[in-house]
């Protein structure tokens, strides 16, 4: 009887702590926050925090303030799924992220069992949208699509005939990397298919053994800090094939890490220059003069933040699956463009281009 | 390719084998594997980084290179040595007595810390160390070298061979032998162990400090957990060698380096790890005590 009431008590405690919070409308962040991917973790909360200041500037949705629940998956996938389940049990109404393809996926069961949607600014690997859950969204594009660009781009452009073909084991390096090879559908020769380890800093002996084979073009599946080592160790063997790699790798501390003069030249497949979208001008001011340079997925996120939180306004509730509903319906006008979600949860177009590194800045350059 | 492969592990089985120095040191004198060696190794890169930064900021590098270079390496020993001595007086002296174990779980706890310690006051985030020599190199029948890897082997070489001397001909060095025979006998004889406890924290430690500083340069990108990875490997040289044989860490070191390398070219890079791991159980199968284990009397 004595455990039965003090049960009853602590369950009441913890309905009042659950009521007062009530008054908000909890989103979530979750993405590396912590270790040497924390830059793209931190473009995330950043993006996010833009949209909801914004929002909250204007009265919040429903009538309710916006806040927001930062969670570190530390680019872990067992750290995802925790992450994910004490996002649910503080009670978000929707998440904005994971970053990692490896992280996303298992993360997205936990989101569904929850019932809750979950918009990727980043996770590019397909996997995430084929399995069939509807309240995952995607507003970046895909690695089949990735893969195809850049397979055109080495096909049609550089009219080469040898690559080497490296990634870092990840769901997203392996498949963006299988997804290029595939595009380059006997086209072209693939002399090396191997990988490495991320976190590793040492790629010397693979990369020895790659220019014994002589390649025009290495390409990289991975992201920027062993896709600078790569470059810079690449270079030091007098290994001076062409470097490509996907959208992992643009990031500006890739060229720090790989030096300007080695990094040079690189080629990156990525969505288009914000810069050159008219619709994109008001966010970029905003967010250059609130926390400076634009990181390469600071849009995605900013954007994800307002199409879940303009579906909430028009589903006129937090409710889940009338929430997905809703996304699945509406045509966004966000600082990307104009915006619609496919069956899958991916956006039904999604324009990647070819960017390259030079004099250690990244630009447009060649779209098919 | 085979003598580039050869140069390449020999460059990471040199930092390996300075790194590997200090495990096997302490271990001959304390029986102790002290976890908390890699994050030494991990502070000497950041130290590095923060004073060559200094140096770069208050325009000593602009005035001479090799100066500022001189004074980061000179502090940077002094930073980490003072570190190790500091780890002993704290976290092990106290435990000297205690079971075995306990001053294991102490060392891990230091190494922890440290990391822990380093993220929160230095960012999460890789920190990069300026490129001062950029891809510059030579090419030597068929291999391909920069003038910093060859600085890290010379470097490397030199250092062990004066640490060997030291031990073998000085008279610190046989009090250092000593102590590892037996602690009671040597205090007997009136060596001070305290002491030789202390300079063998301060010697091992600044090893360390090089191979983290050396690393920096010639990776460039420093980051807190740098210390988990390499303190694993160099444990596994120095066990692979013998652990308590200077001779066994320095040859096990390298070793590791060249199957690492040649491992990873000849079969297949994707399991460059397991090779070591596997020689390691091989060694150890064959020889429980390593490679130098118990058959080297001279023990330190």
């Amino acid at each position: 009887m004595k455990r039965t009431l003090l049960f009853l008590m602590l369950i009441s405690l913890i309905s009042i702590g659950c009521q007062k919070k009530q008054d908000v409308i909890k989103i979530g962040i979750a993405g590396p926050m912590t270790g040497d991917q924390a830059k793209m973790g931190m473009d995330f909360k950043n993006g996010v925090s833009l949209a909801v200041e914004e929002w909250n500037s204007q009265g919040g949705v429903l009538g309710k303030k916006i806040e927001i629940v930062v969670s570190d998956d530390q680019h872990d996938p067992k750290q995802a799924v925790s992450v994910a389940n004490k996002m649910v049990n503080d009670g978000v109404v929707g998440v904005i992220g994971h970053f990692n393809s490896s992280c996303s996926i298992p993360a997205s069961d936990v989101y569904n069992r929850a019932g809750i949607p979950l918009i990727t600014p980043g996770s590019t690997n397909p996997q995430l949208t084929e399995k069939g859950y509807k309240d995952v969204f995607r507003v970046c594009g895909r690695d089949d699509q990735q893969g195809r660009i850049a397979a055109l781009f080495v096909i049609q452009q550089l009219k080469l005939k040898n690559v080497a073909v490296l990634h870092d084991k990840t769901t997203y390096g392996q498949g963006l990397a299988d997804e290029f090879k595939k595009f380059l559908d006997g086209k072209v020769n693939v002399v090396y298919y191997g990988s490495i380890v991320q976190g590793d800093k040492d790629f010397k002996t693979v990369l020895t053994t790659v220019g014994n084979k002589d390649p025009e073009l290495v390409f990289f599946g991975g992201i920027y800090p062993e896709a600078g080592l790569l470059v810079k160790q690449a270079r030091e063997l007098s290994l001076n094939a062409k470097f490509m790699s996907g959208d992992g790798t643009i990031d500006p501390k890739f060229i720090e890490i790989a030096g300007a003069a080695q990094a040079e030249g690189t080629f990156l497949t990525f969505s288009p220059d914000p810069k050159n979208m008219p619709s994109a001008k008001g966010f970029i001011e905003n967010y250059q003069s609130r926390f400076g340079e634009i990181g390469p997925y600071s849009i995605y996120a900013y954007d994800a933040a307002n199409i879940l939180l303009s579906a909430i306004r028009k589903a006129n509730t937090t409710e889940g699956n009338t929430l997905t509903d809703t996304i699945h319906m509406m045509e966004f006008d966000i600082a990307l463009g104009k915006i619609r979600f496919d069956k899958k949860g991916d956006v039904t177009e999604s324009p990647y281009v070819i960017w390259i590194t030079k004099n250690g800045k990244f630009e447009e350059y060649w779209k098919p | 390719m085979f003598l580039q492969q050869l140069i390449n592990g020999l460059t990471l089985g040199s930092v390996y084998a300075l790194i590997a120095l200090g495990y096997s040191m302490v271990y001959g004198i304390l029986e102790l594997i002290n976890f908390a060696h890699g994050e030494i190794y991990m502070l000497g890169a950041y130290f590095g980084i923060i004073f060559f930064g200094l140096f770069t900021a208050i325009g000593l590098t602009a005035f001479s290179l090799p100066l500022a270079l001189a004074l980061t390496f000179v502090l940077s020993i002094m930073f980490c040595a003072s570190y190790g001595f500091t780890i002993e007086k704290i976290a092990y002296k106290p435990l000297r007595n205690a079971p075995r174990l306990s001053p294991l779980i102490s060392a891990i706890g230091v190494s922890i810390f440290l990391q822990n310690f380093v993220m929160l006051t230095q960012g999460a985030t890789d920190k990069v160390f300026p490129p001062l020599f950029g891809t510059a190199g030579f090419r030597f029948l068929s291999v391909q070298m920069t003038y910093l890897q060859l600085s890290i082997i010379v470097v490397s070489v030199i250092l062990m061979v004066c640490l060997r001397f030291f031990v073998r001909k000085t008279r610190m060095g046989k009090a250092m032998r000593a102590v590892a025979q037996d602690k009671v006998m040597a205090s007997l004889v009136g060596i001070n162990i305290d002491t030789v406890i202390s300079v063998t924290f301060l010697i091992g430690s600044g090893l360390a400090a090089i191979a983290g500083l050396m690393v920096a340069m010639y990776y460039g990108l420093v980051n807190y957990f740098i210390g988990y990875v390499a303190g694993i490997k160099a444990f596994t040289a120095a066990v692979l060698g013998g652990i308590g044989s200077i001779r066994g860490a320095m040859l096990g070191g390298i070793l590791l380096g060249l199957v690492e390398s040649l491992g990873g070219s000849y079969i297949s890079s994707e399991y460059k790890d397991a090779y070591a791991f596997i020689l390691l159980i091989i060694v150890l199968l064959v020889k429980p005590g390593g490679l130098f284990g118990k058959a080297e009397l001279e023990k330190v």
